[in-house]
């Protein structure tokens, strides 16, 4: 069992001469600091002593000292520990040794350190442009200081992303930017010898919104949770609870019990129906629309239920810094049971009919494999890790909110698949529900729903909160800043880990299998559900509500005006 | 008076293709909890279809030349066939090679206009297709070779006669239950719609398609699909002569709907299988398709 002491005796010993500082501000959070040229030996003897790659990033100090900070972080799931590893450069020699070739997973966070903020990695096994647009000019980093956040360089032409060189023999598929399996723009460049995958190159970041710069730039600490939970149209609860906690964490406020209680059900019914609408896309993948349909009318339940809670299906605006903004009544707490009764009965059937349909079995067993071994060198996370044989999840190595008081089991599945993906999302509904039972049942009454919080933070605290999104876990980092509003403030989503692992994942299997390797990470999009009738004739305006809606789906075609 | 019925068979197949498949998708959408279309809709998607543009993308004259041939190729099919039992003027010069010629010819249009389109999805769909009906054309054969054996000609009005008169047997029994199982790959339904495969290649070989052009394929796939159903019947189910011509065939359109709505039900139930897994699944039929045709030679 590694502790904090024990982590920072290990690291004395062996880094102690080159430099190496080590600040343990909280029980659970270690902060390395080290100089540039021993980055790379003491990441890779975290990752000796167990760690997880979670994610690194860049920022701006110039001003304040001429330097270019570097940060990269580190999971010790076993022993509950995250870890930063931070150094820096001066800002005329932004020059850092490549972790790459020891952390695969690190490739995109130096890429886009390198486009953000003009750092240069040596040994970086594929130094191409990764978040930028091709035709933005060189020497522009946007991440800087003296950039402004709305700045619109001109376009330029025949500038155009090199794709990988194809291995010998190979054609090309483009996938993408618009493709019917993948539902937002990304282009995948897809090798094939016949229809068996030998290769592939991903050029994404195409709907960049530079939300990061935004919120450095323009917003307040207590602004960031809903620009936050519109990072992703599914997972919104979990990155404002994911930056709440990091900024609360650096702020050094705790929340009362219950609002960690009410933020727990709330990431629980996010995973509800994020689950269930995965099941539906991973059926319509393999061209088995009716399990797409079923799992839909089951989610749409939770949706409701939502709805109910928070007065919207989706981008709740519940969870801010200090707590939550409605309450869980008794009435509400009913209903949320009622609910989860008819929800669980109905997955129960989904769950045999799935797990018994050999069709499926065929076309996802053996589909997508990766070892153990390589999940863990890729640093993957979420069922993608779990499927194969990782057991890791942050609701139990990484405890916040109320799930230190309740119990659920994680399932973990070793067929190193995409059918593993399947069961274990199917069985994490069932834990899912439990927890939400659980919560219900031992939420304390007392406590205010919201701690009030002076907005007045000390400039340059350092705060990190992972949480377990449906599709792995979202990792928030928060640097104080001095005009009411964060210095730095990263994410990073679960895709971002997952996505890297899919080139692997996808190699020698066969092209029709392409959207649902993919799709087991799980891809991503909202919806709403609100319609006004405008009728011009009679010149009225009537705002349908979900009954109406409903209503209105459910009448015969000849019946409807 | 034969001759009139050519264009009867021809009339019923325009006609009643589309209702078909209207009637699976609805059977579909009811399997899936959701209302589904109107049952007319097929038909209002047709001539919404036709009245448009006709788009040659491709520019070039084969790509306009592929949808008109599998029209055409399946139009000929429907005039050929003994609809209700009743041999007409063509039934009664053609033979099952001339049949069989006539399908192959609407897939190679298909695989034309594909080729001919040079999309790269297009060109996935069209060596899918390709496989599939390399795979799939020596059952239907060794159906109407069975048919043929046991009626002892190769005429079409022979072959496909019901073989409840000429005795059902071993054989008949074998081949009846591989062309319910090759039933969805014919009709290219799930587990078997791999060429068109919506999610991965974007219907495939239909890809560039659109208007005018992608409305004749789609009527032809619905034609396709019927002439099937009907060979089904006609072959195998031993369904009461009336002698009144439009009375057999409506006894025969209703056998036809029995076995669209299999169809439907299959396809609704099933995910769509990988090329190389279809046509392992193939391959097992084609050895017991020749099996049932040799034992029929055998006079089992």
């Amino acid at each position: 069992m590694l502790t904090p002491d024990t982590l920072k005796k290990t690291l004395e010993t062996e880094f102690g001469t080159s430099g190496l500082t080590v600040d343990i501000p909280l029980p659970h959070r270690v902060y390395l600091d080290i100089p540039r040229e021993h980055l790379r030996a003491a990441a890779a003897r975290l990752i000796g002593l167990g760690a997880r790659y979670m994610v690194g990033f860049g920022a701006d100090s110039i001003e304040r000292d001429g330097t270019l900070p570097l940060i990269h972080t580190f999971a010790f799931d076993r022993d509950g520990i995250l870890a930063a590893l931070r150094t820096s450069a001066p800002a005329n020699d932004p020059v850092f040794d490549s972790i790459t070739p020891d952390i695969p997973n690190a490739g995109w966070t130096e890429r886009e350190c390198a486009d953000l903020l003009g750092m240069t990695f040596k040994g970086h096994p594929k130094p191409k442009r990764l978040i930028l647009a091709d035709d933005w000019p060189e020497g522009i980093y946007p991440l800087r200081k003296d950039v402004p956040h709305n700045l619109v360089p001109p376009a330029a032409e025949d500038v155009a992303y090199q794709l990988d060189e194809a291995p010998p023999g190979t054609t090309v598929v483009p996938v993408g930017p618009f493709h019917a399996s993948l539902h937002e723009p990304a282009h995948f460049a897809v090798y094939v010898d016949g229809e068996t995958i030998k290769g592939c190159d991903y050029r994404g970041f195409m709907t960049h919104r530079g939300i990061e710069k935004l919120c450095q730039t323009q917003v307040s600490y207590n602004e960031i949770p809903f620009v936050a939970e519109r990072i992703c149209g599914i997972c919104g609860s979990v990155h404002a609870a994911a930056y709440a906690q990091a900024v609360e964490e650096a702020a050094g406020l705790k929340i009362s019990r219950r609002a960690e209680f009410i933020r727990t059900i709330l990431l629980e019914i996010e995973r509800l129906h994020s689950h269930l609408l995965w099941l539906g896309v991973a059926g319509h993948l393999i061209g088995f629309d009716t399990l797409f349909m079923q799992a839909w009318r089951i989610r749409e339940r939770i949706m409701w239920l939502s709805e109910r809670i928070t007065g919207n299906r989706k981008t709740y605006g519940m969870i801010v810094i200090g707590g939550v903004r409605r309450d869980i009544t008794p009435e509400i707490g009913r209903e949320l049971r009622e609910t989860l009764e008819t929800v669980e009965k109905e997955v129960l059937e989904v769950k045999a009919a799935v797990l018994k349909d050999t069709s499926i079995h065929k076309r996802t067993k053996g589909v997508g494999f990766l070892t153990e071994e390589q999940t863990r060198r890729w640093s993957l996370i979420g069922p993608v890790a779990r499927a194969r044989g990782v057991d890791i999840d942050a609701r139990r190595d990484h405890p916040y909110a109320a799930y230190d008081a309740v119990e659920f089991a994680v399932p973990v599945m070793d067929s190193g698949d995409v059918w593993g993906t399947v069961v274990v999302r199917i069985l994490e509904v069932f834990e899912s529900v439990k927890i939400i039972r659980q919560a219900l049942d031992t939420m304390p009454n007392d406590g205010p729903l919201l701690t009030e919080f002076s907005e007045i933070l000390p400039p340059l605290r350092h705060g990190m909160s992972t949480v377990e999104a449906p599709r792995g876990e979202s990792v928030h980092y928060v640097i104080t800043g001095e005009e009411n509003r964060p210095e730095r403030w990263k994410v990073r989503a679960p895709t971002y880990a997952n996505l890297q692992g899919v080139p692997d994942m996808l190699l020698n299997n066969q092209f029709a299998d392409f959207p649902i390797i993919l799709g087991s990470i799980d891809p991503c999009f909202s919806c709403t559900d609100r319609v006004v009738v405008i009728d011009m004739k009679k010149k009225s305006r009537t705002i349908l509500d979900p009954s109406g809606l409903e209503k209105l789906a459910r009448r015969p075609r000849s019946r409807r005006r | 008076m034969d001759i009139v019925y050519v264009f009867v068979n021809v009339a019923v197949f325009l006609l009643f293709a589309p209702l078909f498949q209207g009637v699976t998708r609805k059977i579909t959408a009811k399997i899936q909890s959701r209302q589904g279309p109107p049952l007319l809709q097929p038909y209002f998607d047709l001539i919404k279809l036709l009245g448009k543009e006709r788009m040659n993308s491709a520019r070039n004259w084969a790509f306009s030349l592929a949808p008109l041939g599998a029209f055409a190729a399946v139009l000929t099919v429907a005039a050929m066939i003994p609809l209700g039992g009743k041999a007409n003027f063509l039934t009664q010069r053609t033979d099952i090679i001339s049949l069989i010629y006539m399908l192959v010819l609407g897939g190679v249009c298909v695989l034309l206009g594909a080729l001919a389109s040079r999309n790269t999805f297009a060109l996935i769909g069209a060596s899918r297709e390709m496989a599939t009906m390399i795979m799939i054309e020596p059952v239907l054969a060794m159906t109407l070779i069975l048919g043929a054996v046991k009626s002892g000609g190769l005429k079409l009005s022979a072959a496909m006669a019901p073989l409840g008169s000429a005795g059902y047997g071993i054989s008949a029994v074998l081949m009846l239950s591989v062309y319910l199982l090759a039933l969805q790959a014919f009709v290219g339904r799930q587990p078997f719609d791999i060429a068109e495969a919506e999610v991965e290649i974007l219907e495939g070989p239909f890809i560039e398609y659109s208007g005018a052009f992608y409305g004749l394929f789609k009527y032809a796939m619905m034609m396709k699909q019927m002439f099937y159903a009907f060979l089904f019947v006609s072959v195998f189910v031993p369904l009461p002569a009336t002698g009144f011509g439009p009375a057999d065939i409506l006894i025969q359109l209703l056998g036809i709907l029995v076995v669209f709505v299999l169809i439907a039900i299959i396809g609704a139930t099933n995910p769509r299988f990988r090329i190389d897994q279809a046509v392992k699944f193939y391959a097992g039929l084609i050895a017991v398709a020749l099996v049932a045709a040799g034992l029929a030679v055998k006079g089992f």
